[in-house]
């Protein structure tokens, strides 16, 4: 299992649910909000494959975010 | 197992070779938010990038490889990842100072883009208007207003003939 904690300053919440509705066949996600975080945990057939979808989720809600603010 | 770049503080940046990832650490008083975004998007055909906020005035971006990475490879992450953040912060400043120019060429541009104005147009603009209102005549010209030809004509009438006679609006 993976952890990921997405900022509330640096990522979007709807970007990071947009995020993660693109890649939830690919794996379980289980969410919740921690202080300043949105928490994501990644679960998947193996750990290589938990790596990579964490890093292509944390990816694409940064790239969406990114392109909310139009930054670039 | 996290190691150290050589000639780069550990509290700056440093190496985990088991997750082939490298983090820096990033003082938001001196990078913008918009700059780190900037260089954080260029990484990601490359690495799985990570944004955190550790402590107040700090970033922290993790670039993770997305395959297998030597120390030197990550090294070379950080020091471009770097360069790119400078590289950003830089452009922002200029395009901040030159704002004003900026808009004033792509409003040109796309006033330009726009072509002359339609038949259609053209018949809807209200020409009726007059354009100003002149009681003292001073948009007239010197011709207008006290007229060559009247001048002439009366010269031959006497010296005080010839002297410029108030236009007829004036009367």
């Amino acid at each position: 299992m993976r952890e990921l904690r997405f900022h509330r300053d640096l990522y979007a919440g709807e970007q990071v649910d947009a995020a993660l509705k693109v890649y939830e066949r690919f794996g379980t996600f289980t969410t919740s909000e921690e202080g300043e975080h949105f928490v994501v945990r990644v679960e998947s057939k193996s750990a290589a494959r938990e790596r990579r979808l964490a890093g292509e989720l944390a990816n694409y809600a940064l790239g969406l975010t990114i392109r909310g603010r139009g930054a670039t | 197992m996290t190691q150290r770049f050589a000639g780069v503080p550990d509290v700056l940046a440093h190496a985990d070779l088991d997750d082939s990832s490298a983090e820096l650490t990033v003082d938001s008083t001196l990078y913008s938010l918009e700059s780190v975004y900037g260089a954080s998007f260029t990484f990601i055909d490359r690495c799985f990038v990570f944004l955190d906020r550790p402590a107040e005035g700090q970033l922290r971006v993790t670039l993770a490889a997305k395959k297998s990475a030597t120390q030197d490879e990550l090294r070379g992450f950080v020091g471009e990842f770097a360069n790119e953040l400078l590289a950003c912060a830089w452009r922002e400043k200029i395009t901040a100072e030159n704002r004003g120019a900026i808009e004033a060429v792509t409003m040109q541009a796309l006033a330009g883009a726009m072509g002359p104005p339609s038949l259609d147009e053209l018949e809807d603009f209200d020409f009726s208007e007059e354009p100003f209102e002149d009681p003292l005549g001073i948009a007239m010209s010197w011709e207008e207003k006290y007229g060559k030809d009247k001048a002439k004509r009366k010269q031959g009438e006497g010296p005080e003939a010839a002297a410029p006679e108030p236009a007829e609006e004036e009367a």
